[in-house]
């Protein structure tokens, strides 16, 4: 389940690349102004289109995918269709607002804010009595501990389980209630209380071994729910179909009668399918087809970047270089590169202004974002060449730098068949090319490359993405040299300030402390870059003209799952 | 003839089991497993090797050969890593879906293109002839999904004629007149592509028939063109077309995968390009497997229907044509 809290990051660069692949068309003429990213700045296109007053219920509004669930088991789903179908039909116990903050909403199951005890390890949870699964069960204590304990049981094989691994014991304290204790402080953890339960009335005698064949998530009748909608039909790679439940237990009910699940295997027949109205929502529209749906007077695109953010991975290890020595050891080198790199010019010209520059691994615009503390590098050849000489590069015969006998030629990485990687590689080669480094991009198969390359470490560059889809800013499995590979720190990246101001980020629970942790952190990383963040880049959504919600449910693209955040409340017209 | 299907079959059936070995070998053999497809980055190593564990990964690919053959033999054809679905449940209405979608086209194809090529090698370089040349080059020429494109948006968008993609409307399943709207479009495409090289062959074929000394023998002899053509000539001119058809055969199984995900037709082609990305092995192999007998049996059928048009073929003699 990506809205759980498993590790705080996890690459994604299949969906989104594919995403973004496609063959290439006429430039766009409707470019949306640039923005410099601001702090707060969380705003979309206008969406007055689809926003109106007074809402009606019944309809049925029909989502496009491009790819089947894998299972509506909150246990088992790591992908994001398979999340989209939970979001439906299962209630969360906690919800994020549209700034990332945990809240207890009125379709939460749980009844308030956890209590977090003195010494900030004891989290005291309290449910709604009212919440019901949809066979007329209520949802209690014991199923909040049945699904925590079972996320965590190796033999159970959940995706979810890293999400736990800070959890000592669970405890009921009555029907309701539920105590959970942490091993030690960690702050991110209240994201992972996001979680979708399981019914332990239903699965409690199924060992753990056979849970992943129990019908509950693959056959619809024999999956009890406790969301607004109940999930009624599956037919494989073709659609699924979910009904709003009139057992639902919230106080607020779900406009829409029905919801379609619909799964498309081409982009470009979603989006058309989109255009001629057999679609309500796609939520990524490839760039190369942004034109084309925004030329649409009845569409309304969604245009603001999501959770996720492309960056230039350097590898310090030294074997990986024919000279035994890492090029990019040197912290100005770092930093000529990123001078070097045209960032601004990749978001205008390759994502069509659907991208924003980012200088920390930090999403512009949510709580933890160190803003001007992090610097940014505007694209400055002349500055890029001093420091590469104040670092002892000299140019040799062909042009190119050289030091200590090393030339500066390294390899760049990415993954064939992502359109975008292929044209940044095509920059950052030329970039680099005016300040004597010679860059040879090479496209590797996913698969391939995430088993020979990036799980082991070894590469001498890439380019690739993190998405964010914990919003809690904790990235020290990637950064931090205790999760060098086959950990996620695949550059071999160590800096001892940062291993421990990770640390010191996750230790207290205060926001307002955390967040000068954070400022600090951009500020280290953003100087030292153990990658030269890119930009953050989005899918943008589209919406059809049936679709309509108030100004305050409006998808939130910067949230993961944010292209139905709050759609309880949307309803068709 | 009996002699002969037996030793096909036999042969056959070491094929097929040769034709296993490499794939299930070449399909582990590829980076990247399932385990790494679907276990998440948070899950940690142990975790994951209890779940390789669980779903038998850990073991030496022969053994895991040996598991999947022996299930095979028992019509068991395994379930998918990822969510435990029985693999047959996925597979057949895949198969049925791709079936009359390439079925229709192919036939269309083959109604059209046979007779359409026979005329035209009857009067060569006509204006039948040169328009079937020009719609074979197009054909050729054309990629299939920027015609499917091209189609959705002129019939489907601009002109809302025709559904733009899917097989039914959603709650019309089992609908012939629904499905026969959602037919016209993917199968238009697929014929332009079939018609292309079967009118081709058919009137090229139809032409070395009619040069022969046969042919002009039964012409000095007076009979009448059309039964010089259809009674003559078609005959001996229908066993190259009858390879291609045979060869052909497979595709109407296997499926047309850039066709399906334009035209969004829950197929095979679809199926197993996805297949293939998510490393869902068993699926992969039981499609490679059905293909493989696909083949074989379209040849075999193709060797039989020879010694039908032509009684000169004598299946099971050494030699294979005597006079």
């Amino acid at each position: 389940m990506v809205k759980k809290k498993w590790t705080s990051l996890m690459l994604i660069v299949v969906l989104i690349g594919s995403l973004l692949s496609a063959c290439s068309s006429s430039n766009s003429t409707t470019n949306p102004p640039k923005e410099q990213p601001k702090p707060s700045d969380t705003k979309t296109e206008p969406v007055k289109e689809n926003t109106a007053q007074t809402p009606k219920d019944g309809g049925v509004i029909t989502l496009g995918t491009f790819s089947d669930i894998v299972t509506a088991n909150p246990l088992f789903a790591s992908d994001t269709s398979s999340g989209d179908a939970i979001n439906l039909i299962f209630a969360n116990l906690y919800d994020v607002d549209r700034k990332a903050n945990v809240v207890a909403e009125p379709w939460s199951l749980a009844a308030e804010l956890p209590q977090i005890s003195e010494d900030s390890k004891t989290y005291t949870i309290k449910l709604k009595p009212e919440a019901k699964w949809s066979d007329g069960q209520p949802v209690t204590a014991d199923d909040l501990i049945f699904s925590i304990n079972t996320t965590r049981n190796p033999d159970v094989g959940s995706p979810g389980i890293s999400s736990f691994d800070k959890v000592d014991t669970v405890t009921k304290v009555d029907a309701n209630t539920v105590q959970i204790k942490l091993k030690q402080v960690y702050a991110p953890f209240l994201y992972s209380l996001r979680l979708s339960l399981i019914p332990n009335h239903i699965l409690k005698d199924v060992p753990a071994k056979e849970l992943k064949k129990h019908p509950f998530g693959a056959d619809p009748t024999k999956t009890v729910t406790n969301g607004p909608w109940k999930w009624t039909e599956w037919k494989q790679k073709q659609y699924l179909s979910f009904d709003a439940d009139p057992s639902y237990w919230g106080a607020k009910k779900p406009h829409i009668a029905k919801v379609v699940y619909k799964i498309y295997a081409d982009q470009n027949t979603e989006v058309q399918a989109l255009i001629k109205g057999d679609i309500d929502s796609v939520s990524a529209i490839p760039v190369t087809q942004l034109a084309a749906v925004q030329s649409k007077e009845n569409l309304n695109v969604v245009l603001a970047p999501g959770p996720l953010y492309e960056y230039l991975g350097f590898n310090f290890k030294g074997e990986n270089f024919p000279g035994n020595v890492s090029l990019f050891t040197g912290e100005k080198t770092r930093q000529a590169i990123a001078y070097a790199l045209n960032r601004q010019g990749m978001v205008d010209n390759i994502l069509k202004g659907t991208g924003k520059l980012m200088n920390s691994p930090f999403l512009p615009g949510s709580w933890a974002d160190p803003g001007e503390a992090a610097v940014n590098y505007s694209y400055d050849a002349a500055q890029a060449k001093k420091l590469l000489e104040e670092d002892g590069w000299k140019a040799g015969a062909d042009g190119i730098l050289t030091k200590d006998g090393n030339r500066f030629s390294f390899e760049l990485q990415y993954n064939t068949g992502n359109n975008r990687r292929e044209q940044v590689a095509a920059v950052i080669q030329q970039n680099l090319k005016d300040v004597g480094i010679e860059v040879k991009p090479r496209g590797i198969d996913f698969a391939a490359w995430q088993e020979q390359n990036i799980n082991p470490g070894k590469y001498q560059a890439i380019l690739a993405a993190w998405s964010l889809t914990d919003p809690d800013p904790n990235s020290e499995s990637i950064f931090s040299s205790k999760y060098f590979p086959p950990g996620q720190n695949a550059g071999w990246y160590k800096n001892d300030k940062l291993d421990q101001l990770w640390v010191k980020g996750y230790s207290v629970v205060d926001q307002n402390e955390r967040k000068k942790v954070y400022q600090e952190i951009g500020k280290e990383i953003s100087t030292n870059l153990p990658y030269v963040f890119l930009y953050q880049y989005g899918t943008p959504q589209g919406l059809g003209p049936k679709v309509k919600y108030a100004e305050e449910d409006k998808p939130e693209p910067s949230l993961a799952y944010g292209y139905m955040f709050r759609i309880i409340n949307w309803w068709v017209e | 003839m009996t002699e002969f299907l037996i030793r096909r079959v036999l042969q056959s059936l070491l094929v097929l089991f040769l034709i296993s070995i490499v794939t299930f070998g070449l399909i582990h053999a590829a980076p990247g497993g399932p385990t790494q497809i679907f276990l998440s980055p948070g899950l940690s190593q142990e975790a994951g090797r209890i779940q390789a564990h669980n779903l038998g990964l850990d073991q030496p690919v022969y053994i895991q050969y040996v598991r999947w053959l022996g299930g095979m033999l028992q019509g068991d054809l395994g379930q998918t890593f990822k969510n435990n679905l029985p693999v047959s449940e996925i597979l057949w209405p895949t198969v049925q879906n791709t079936v009359i979608l390439m079925g229709v086209a192919w036939l269309f194809a083959m109604l059209i293109a046979i007779p359409w090529g026979i005329y035209n090698s009857t009067s060569e370089y006509g204006i039948s002839d040169q328009t079937a040349s020009m719609i074979s080059y197009i054909g050729f020429a054309m990629p299939v999904f920027w015609f499917g494109i091209m189609l959705q948006e002129l019939i489907s968008i601009k002109w809302d004629l025709l559904p733009l993609s899917d097989m039914y409307t959603m709650g019309k399943e089992g609908d012939m007149g629904d499905l026969f709207m959602h037919l016209v479009l993917p199968v238009s495409v697929l014929t332009l592509g079939f018609l292309a090289s079967y009118v081709k062959y058919s009137r090229t074929s139809m032409l070395e028939v009619l040069d022969q000394d046969y042919i002009r023998t039964a012409r000095a002899k007076g009979m009448k063109e059309r039964r010089v053509v259809f009674r003559h000539a078609l005959r001996n001119a229908m066993i190259p077309i009858i390879t291609i058809l045979g060869l052909d055969l497979p595709i109407l199984v296997a499926g047309a995968a850039i066709t399906e995900s334009v035209f969004n037709w829950p197929g095979m082609g679809r199926l197993f390009i996805e297949m293939a990305v998510a490393r869902e092995y068993s699926v992969l192999m039981a499609i490679t497997v059905i293909t493989a007998v696909i083949v074989v049996v379209g040849n075999l059928i193709a060797d039989i229907l020879y010694a039908i048009v032509d009684p000169r073929v004598q299946i099971g003699r050494k030699g294979g044509v005597s006079s």
